[in-house]
């Protein structure tokens, strides 16, 4: 099913955007928020669980400690002479190495996994978004059919959205 | 308490901080560029300095046996130190959910990426022959030749360019919803530019998810990043025999120092800037008053180091590290130690009064002690320890040469160049996270520091 219409209801804070997300949630209407701050209110209202950011950033962590095993002793095998009496393979040392390189790699990973997730860059507009939800106002969106948006608006309103707007989604492509 | 402090809106709401932010990155005037060109024009001059060297050699820089190592790897370790109280505030301060870090922890975690950025330039000016830099990587080459990863400076090369990575992603990752406010306010070629850096960021719940999982795990890799980065960097001495640098409490005493030098220099840069650009209302003396008692705390703990130091020296009564330090307190680099002890333990003490913490005027000038007493601090370990090694027919002092000085101060127009750059182009403070803790800001601005006004 197409939907016919976006309503956006406007926030003017994180309470009111909270409640309207429970009030939808309850009624099991999809919905998509906007958000100028991390709130984790928001996130525990809307209750997604955690992202899997975390995951691509443990295997990203074990491959650097994989990486600094392969080039500390991987080159001292390569070049196998005793230096100073030390051993050949000398493990103090190079964890520091392996340490490094499982920072950098977790790192990077966690960067690259939420552009990767977030679904960025995001060149198109995404619809129901407003400049206003990038400043000081919360906004929900709400995709419907033409006969539920009454009954979708009032609730959105009795949540405490202080405006509600009208779009059509087939001006602006939907993201997700 | 409150009749010292300036009068300030106690209630801001989310507009008031954006306009805040969006003033700073308002088109800059012509003093703005006059201080530009200034800073240039010093980083022209080391530049060509530096250019020199590397055609006539590093003699011109006043290196020579036995301190082979002074002023360059000062600066290297100074800015490397400056560079820790970022990552504190931004990462290790998140982690504990401290309110107060929203509004400096931008400013620090931008003074952590181009102090480190500057530090990294040292190893390359004290290098001989500097277009072999890459000899420090393992690259797969015609003689099977690899770096030696037994070598502390192998491991600083790895702790270095990692954090300078790591510290970039943070700040990058940290600004893509601010940048994205900036955007929707711009016009013209900023709005273009924010478009690209925001990489197309709307603040959807989904964004969101990602975004704090993201920020919470970099803050998490960070954190150990920093203790790590400043304890290689102080084994690049302490792994060496040399009487004042062969010590087991350098990892902890380095990264103490290098959040005192940070935190002191997060506050040099925000006091002139909170008056220069009116951001009184943003930074409020809520948060000078609590990065204050950070410099203090720290102060306090280097300040153990030394007496720390010293006890170790006298238990131990070893007479290489007895002489080296009789020489360090009374020898030629002895008025340099005690403006050092002046600027890092004795002055700081001022800060435990309230008054002192929440007064600009007074916190510059101690700050600005705190910076010269950390950059002797490494000055008197790395040149003084040189000067006074086992063999006394070796002995040396070392006088600093005018290519040194100067690429000194150049690497200060540089590092103060791109701070100012970046500062009047992209927000410095963060507003997503100012507004998210307004209630702190609200709450801790009337019961502690203006309780007259309700």
């Amino acid at each position: 099913m197409s939907a016919e219409i976006e309503l956006v209801g406007t926030f003017a804070d994180e309470e009111g955007c909270v409640h309207g997300v429970e009030v939808l949630k309850r009624a099991g209407i999809a919905y998509r928020v906007f958000a100028p701050i991390p709130s984790e209110h928001l996130l525990h209202a809307i209750g997604r669980g955690l992202s899997p950011v975390r995951a691509i950033v443990l295997i990203g962590a074990i491959t650097g400690v994989l990486t600094g095993v392969a080039i500390t002793v991987g080159t001292s095998w390569e070049w196998n002479l005793i230096v100073g009496g030390k051993p050949v393979v000398s493990w103090p040392p190079f964890i520091i190495i392996m340490f490094e390189l499982m920072i950098l790699f977790g790192g990077l990973s966690a960067a690259l996994s939420f552009f990767f997730f977030a679904r960025m860059p995001q060149l198109d507009p995404i619809a129901g978004y407003s400049e206003r939800f990038s400043a000081d106002r919360f906004g929900i969106a709400v995709e419907c059919d033409e006969a539920d948006s009454a009954r979708i608006e009032a609730m959105m309103r009795e949540a405490g959205a202080e405006e509600i707007a009208h779009e059509d989604p087939r001006t602006v492509p939907v993201a997700h | 308490m409150a009749a010292a402090l300036e009068p300030i809106n106690t209630n801001p709401t989310y507009a008031d901080i954006d306009r805040g932010v969006h003033r700073i990155m308002d088109p800059p005037g012509l003093m703005f560029w006059a201080w530009i060109a200034f800073c240039a024009a010093l980083v022209g001059i080391a530049a060509a300095l530096w250019t020199r060297q590397i055609y006539v050699g590093l003699g011109v820089s006043g290196l020579r046996q036995p301190n082979m190592w002074a002023v360059y790897i000062t600066n290297f370790v100074f800015w490397v130190g400056i560079a820790h109280s970022g990552t504190l505030i931004s990462a290790i301060l998140y982690l504990f959910r401290t309110r107060w870090r929203t509004a400096v922890y931008r400013l620090a975690e931008t003074m952590t990426l181009f102090a480190v950025l500057t530090a990294g330039l040292f190893p390359l000016v004290h290098l001989g022959r500097v277009w072999n830099a890459y000899w420090l990587l393992p690259y797969p080459n015609e003689r099977y030749l690899q770096p030696n990863f037994r070598s502390p400076l192998v491991w600083d090369a790895f702790a270095v360019s990692t954090y300078l990575t790591i510290s970039a992603t943070f700040l990058l990752m940290g600004l893509i919803p601010d940048v994205a406010n900036a955007r929707d306010a711009a016009k013209g070629w900023r709005r273009t530019f924010y478009a690209i850096l925001s990489f197309g960021w709307r603040g959807t719940d989904e964004q969101w998810r990602h975004f704090q999982m993201m920020y919470l795990l970099l803050a998490g890799l960070a954190t150990p990043l920093v203790i790590s980065v400043h304890s290689v960097v102080s084994w690049d001495f302490a792994m060496a025999q040399l009487p004042g640098w062969h010590s087991t409490i350098f990892a902890p005493y380095f990264v103490a120092g290098a959040i005192l030098s940070g935190v002191a220099m997060v506050l040099t840069l925000l006091i002139p800037m909170r008056r220069l650009l009116n951001l009184e209302e943003l930074i409020t003396p809520w948060h000078l008053d609590n990065l204050a008692k950070v410099v203090l705390l720290t102060s306090l703990i280097v300040s153990y180091s030394y007496i720390t130091e010293t006890f170790i020296t006298w238990y131990s009564q070893d007479q290489y590290e007895v002489v080296t330090f009789h020489a360090r307190y009374f020898g030629h680099y002895g008025p340099l130690f005690w403006l050092m002890v002046w600027g890092n333990c004795v002055f700081p003490l001022v800060l435990f009064s309230p008054r002192i913490r929440r007064s600009t005027v007074p916190l510059f000038i101690v700050t600005i002690f705190v910076n010269i007493g950390m950059w002797l601090e490494r000055f008197v370990i790395i040149a003084g320890s040189l000067a006074t090694n086992f063999n006394p027919s070796q002995w040396g002092i070392f006088h600093p040469s005018i290519t040194e000085i100067m690429i000194t101060v150049g690497s200060f127009a540089w590092f103060l160049m791109l701070f100012s750059l970046f500062a009047r182009y992209l927000p410095i403070i963060s507003m997503t996270e100012l507004k998210e803790g307004i209630r702190w800001l609200r709450q801790s601005l009337r019961d502690d520091y203006y309780p007259s006004i309700k």
